[in-house]
């Protein structure tokens, strides 16, 4: 029994059926990310949870839907994958010379899952947006939306206390969680959590859904525009409760990534603020902006060139270092990518800020390696073939 | 039995590639003959050979590059007319057969002929009908002053379509828009020499009651100080502006708004400085709005107007004038370091390259046929020899063009959608060739040029679809000659291969149900092989292109897998033809299976290659195109290889079952 889910595991078959599935999986989401965007379709085909097993591709050629048969989700066909591969191309393989090349290539691809593994468990990335002549040493989260509760005392933020996103997020309407802060006098009651939404005045228009209306103001899913956005401009928001360890509840609150303003709360004449906003990611050193060179091929718009100089400081020193498309700075683990630029459209002489991508990621170098492992796998086994191909007796025979 | 059935299959598929071939032709043939009937233009004569030669190395800075002027001329005509060469009937009737550097010519200097010229290629005449010009044909060719008359009916049209969203268009009103951009901007080279023409007049200037008198611009700007300090002195006093002095003023800034654009040929005076002068820039230049110095902008100006007078009066003066004006700009520019491949460039284009090697591929496919039909014997032993010396003969001048655009780019090969074409042209054909060296069964040879035929006909007709200069340089992002070789040059070597494992299955079905091997079971596997081969190799380059593309994105945008859909594309050639092995090796296909999915493996690259490019969206942004249907009838095509290729199988089993 064991011997044949062994060779069902490690067989061509299901190597042949995974392959081609992930095929029709890549193909969908391509098709499907031009409509929905690629933040919700990657969501839809490659989620780790239970609730993706099988996903329903929507399929639209010329503009007319196509019905399509479910499919397994992305994540458990790369998990099946991944065994096949361990199973068959690793345990089971054929040894010996000839097959060499074969085993070297298969390893060399389990290398790169793993690495991709890693990045997607282990990598954090953000950005830092710095204008010339200052300097920065936060980065901030593309995604995820954080609520901070701070002190403050004499105008400055004394202490923070930082609720992660992957805590909140799960708070769908109906659901609320309360958040124990030892620091503070008080806990944190959150609920009603929506990834993309805006606050909205009762009075200019009345909740559609039935939503909670805290201080004149309901939170509102912000309707899906034509040309989907991307999700790093989503704003997210939640309804709030201030529980003091002394008394009542207060009355709910809006924190949403869209307001300007945090909440601010009084209590024991001690001062706090709360406020949903996209983490903050504090930096081993100090960026500071030098100069920043957007170049246009002559006479266009085409650029040709973003380059920033920059020099980085920490307790041990500073190091001049130009950060430009192509060429990042890799520094302690972290890598700063040239991302963007602003102001749009700025004049000759106006100050201009970079913006770079900061990505922390311990499988950065991986593909690498593993590419050089699978190439140099594939390399043996084709040439091998090929000699033993262009050896054989009959080739000389012409023929029409 | 099985010996007659193969002669007759021979026969016919002989035909058929005849008949394919014959398309082949046809196409071309449409696609050079001018559309409509010829027209006469009255006064035309042809621009002498010398002149144009002259004419072709003026530097022009556009698209981001200096070029010459003969390929400027090229891509407007080919953005405006829709081809690069037109024919007319001069004022005697003789045909003429006017170039790009021709037509450019006639449209700066000699305006009042070029207005005549059918240079406006509109596919539908409904875009016509709106703006009430009388039209001819569906598709046809119109002159500028055919749709001169409905011009103020175009531009309010097209403005009220611009207000529409993109996408929500209908085609005319995409056509339209395109009209009125195409008219304005031909409007902009037209009247570009006008203030060399007209000069200006001067107002009051006239004695005794007799006309004013007219000034050259090159004169007015010499005086330009003096005008400064009368027009300061006037001002102090309080005074209003003398009215002779405000109507030259108003007169020069005409003039250098009228050729502000169109040809951009003077080189800025500052070696610092990237951006040329237009004419109109170097007149703005003495009124104080442009950088360049006054006394090269009255020089520049004084040497445009000399030119673009004498072009009345006899042509050999007038050559010598260009002369004398393109040594100028030629000078300059080799000081700057900006003129170092024009003469490459001039060449490259004049010598039409891939025309040439289309010619040769063309014979090596005749003769190809030719050989597959006759079979072994001296005639077929004759025929490879001239079979191969064409295709070789093809190749060498598909690449001598590719490594020329190389020195001229500075960059490798591969940068944009036209350069995989050409790039797969060549390496197709390459590849083609090592698998005939390999296997010595004169069926890789044969499909070569076919190949090769095919593919430059493709690359000629997206030129002309595309009409943007094609040489043009990249944006940022790709501005990186190291990564462009080692992850871009994989990649589209991978979409040879596997291209080419589809072509070599589709011609093993079809032989197959012509039974044309049917007694030589040998040749039959030696198809299998290459193919299979072919197969490995598309795997190779497509796995190794992939991952490098993913370590290049990495280094760029800091992820190594964006999901963008020219990554995917790749991802599907490298999961399907990994798939295709790995069923191979567990028997589930085998010789029918590998060439079925073969031939499927091209419809895969053709989505990697050309599809994702239609879907807008990613950061593969570069050639986005617009003839989509194109698209789906090559996936009909291959749909239809496919059902050909089971009812073979479905008829041959039948045969087989009764056999035994």
């Amino acid at each position: 029994m064991l011997g044949k889910i062994f060779d069902v595991l490690s067989g061509f078959g299901l190597a042949t059926i995974t392959l081609i599935l992930l095929g029709l999986l890549t193909w969908f989401a391509t098709l499907e990310q031009v409509d929905n965007g690629l933040y919700p379709t990657l969501n839809k085909y490659f989620a780790t949870d239970w609730g993706h097993i099988f996903v329903l591709p929507e399929l639209y050629i010329n503009g007319k839907y196509v019905p399509v048969p479910p499919l397994p989700g992305g994540y458990f066909v790369c998990a099946v994958l991944l065994v096949n591969l361990i199973l068959g191309g690793i345990i089971r393989i054929r040894k010996g010379w000839n097959h060499f090349g074969n085993l070297v290539a298969h390893f060399g691809i389990i290398f790169m899952l793993l690495g991709a593994g890693v990045t997607y468990h282990f990598s954090e990335r953000g950005n830092m947006a710095v204008s010339e002549g200052e300097s920065s040493n936060v980065a901030e989260d593309y995604f995820e939306y954080v609520v901070e509760v701070a002190e403050i005392k004499e105008g400055k933020v004394e202490q923070i206390h930082v609720i992660r996103g992957k805590d909140i997020d799960d708070l769908a309407a109906g659901n609320l969680r309360t958040f124990r802060l030892p620091d503070f006098p008080f806990d944190l009651e959150i609920s009603g959590y929506l990834p993309n939404a805006v606050p909205v005045s009762a009075t200019e228009r009345a909740p559609d859904q039935g939503q909670l209306i805290a201080d004149g103001y309901f939170l509102m899913e912000k309707p899906k525009p034509a040309k989907p956005e991307p999700a790093e401009q989503y704003t997210a928001a939640c309804y709030a409760r201030i529980l003091p360890r002394d008394a009542g509840k207060s009355a709910p609150f809006i924190l949403a990534g869209a307001s300007f303003h945090p909440f601010s709360y009084r209590i024991q004449d001690r001062t706090f603020t709360v406020d949903m906003r996209k983490r903050l990611w504090p930096m081993p050193f100090t960026l500071t902006l030098n100069h920043f060179t957007a170049a246009f091929h002559a006479g266009t718009m085409r650029p040709s060139k973003f380059v920033s100089e920059v020099t980085r400081s920490e307790s041990g020193g500073e190091a001049k270092v130009t950060i430009q498309m192509n060429e990042p700075m890799r520094y302690e683990g972290l890598t700063f990518f040239q991302a963007s630029y602003g102001p749009p459209g700025a004049g000759p002489g106006e100050k201009m800020y970079s913006v770079f991508e900061v990505v922390r990621n311990p499988a950065d170098q991986w593909p690498k390696y593993s590419l050089i492992i699978v190439a140099v796998g594939m390399f043996i086994t084709f040439m091998i073939k090929l000699v033993s191909f262009l050896t054989a007796g009959s080739r000389k025979q012409r023929h029409v | 039995m099985s010996n007659n059935s193969s002669k007759v299959g021979r026969w016919i598929a002989a035909g058929l590639a005849l008949l394919g071939l014959a398309a082949v032709f046809y196409n071309l043939v449409i696609d050079n003959m001018p559309k409509g009937e010829i027209r006469q233009i009255a006064n035309y004569t042809a621009w002498n050979k010398e002149t144009l030669k002259i004419a072709e190395t003026i530097p022009v800075q556009d698209g981001g590059r200096i070029k010459p002027l003969s390929t400027f001329g090229g891509f407007k005509m080919l953005s405006l007319h829709g081809a690069r060469s037109m024919e007319i009937k001069d004022g005697s009737g003789k045909p003429v057969k006017i170039t790009p550097i021709g037509w450019m010519m006639d449209t700066l200097f000699r305006p009042l002929l070029a207005i005549k010229l059918p240079t406006f290629r509109i596919d539908n005449s409904a875009v016509l009908e709106a703006i009430g010009v009388t039209v001819g044909n569906k598709r046809d060719r119109y002159s500028y002053a055919d749709i001169e008359p409905g011009r103020e009916k175009l531009i309010e049209l097209a403005k009220s379509y611009e207000a529409i969203e993109k996408g929500k268009r209908d085609p005319v009103q995409d056509q339209l828009i395109a009209l009125a951009y195409n008219f304005r901007e031909y409007e902009s080279l037209l009247g570009y020499f006008g203030f060399a023409r007209t000069g200006v007049e001067l107002r009051g200037s006239g004695k005794n009651g007799g006309p004013d008198q007219r000034a050259d611009i090159s004169a007015v700007m010499l005086t330009v100080p003096q005008i400064r300090e009368s027009v300061a002195q006037t001002t102090a006093q309080g005074l209003p502006m003398d009215a002779h002095i405000q109507s030259l003023m108003e007169q020069v800034i005409d003039a250098a708004n009228n050729a502000k654009f169109g040809i951009i040929i003077l080189p800025p005076a500052d070696p610092e400085e990237k951006i040329w002068f237009s004419a109109g820039n170097a007149i703005a230049s003495s009124i104080g709005a442009a950088k360049q110095s006054p006394q090269l902008a009255i020089h520049d100006i004084k040497m445009l107007e000399t030119t673009a007078r004498a072009v009345e009066e006899d042509e050999g003066d007038f050559r010598t004038k260009l002369t004398t004006l393109r040594d100028d700009l030629v000078k300059r520019a080799e000081a700057r370091g900006d003129y170092k491949h024009i003469a490459l460039e001039v060449d490259f284009y004049r010598m039409n390259w891939f025309l040439n090697a289309l010619a040769f591929y063309i014979l090596a496919s005749i003769t190809a046929l030719a050989m597959w039909t006759l079979g072994a014997g001296t005639a077929g032993r004759v025929l490879f020899w001239i079979t191969l010396a064409a295709t070789v003969t093809g190749l060498v001048l598909c690449i001598v063009p590719i490594v020329q655009r190389c020195i001229i780019m500075q960059r490798p090969p591969v940068g944009n959608l036209y350069d995989t074409i050409i790039f797969i042209a060549a390496n197709v054909v390459l590849f083609s060739l090592i698998i005939e060296w390999m296997t010595r069964r004169r069926f890789a040879l044969g499909i070569a040029p076919i190949l090769g035929t095919l593919l430059i006909i493709l690359a000629r007709r997206f030129e002309v679809g595309d009409a943007n200069d094609n040489m043009d340089p990249l944006v940022a992002v790709l501005n990186s000659n190291y990564w462009l070789t080692i992850h871009v040059l994989t990649i589209t070597l991978g979409y040879a291969a596997g291209l080419l494992s589809a072509f070599l299955s589709f011609i093993y079905l079809l032989t197959r149900g012509l039974r044309l091997f049917d007694d030589d079971r040998d040749m039959r596997r030696f198809f299998t092989r290459a193919v299979y081969g072919m197969v490995c190799l598309t795997l190779f380059l497509a796995l190794v292109g992939t991952v490098l593309g993913g370590i290049w994105a990495n280094d760029s945008w800091g992820r190594f897998w964006g999901w963008d859909p020219k990554e995917n594309g790749a991802l599907l050639i490298v999961l399907w033809t990994l798939s295709i092995l790995h069923a191979r090796l567990g028997g589930y296909i085998k010789e029918w299976g590998l060439h079925f999915a073969a031939v499927f493996t091209g419809a895969v690259v053709t989505f990697s290659w050309w599809h994702v490019n239609f879907l807008n969206t990613g950061l593969h942004s570069y050639g986005f195109t617009t003839q989509k249907g194109t698209l789906w009838i090559f996936y009909g095509v291959i749909l239809a290889i496919l059902l050909f290729g089971v009812i073979v199988q479905a008829l041959e089993k039948n045969r087989l079952g009764r056999k035994s």
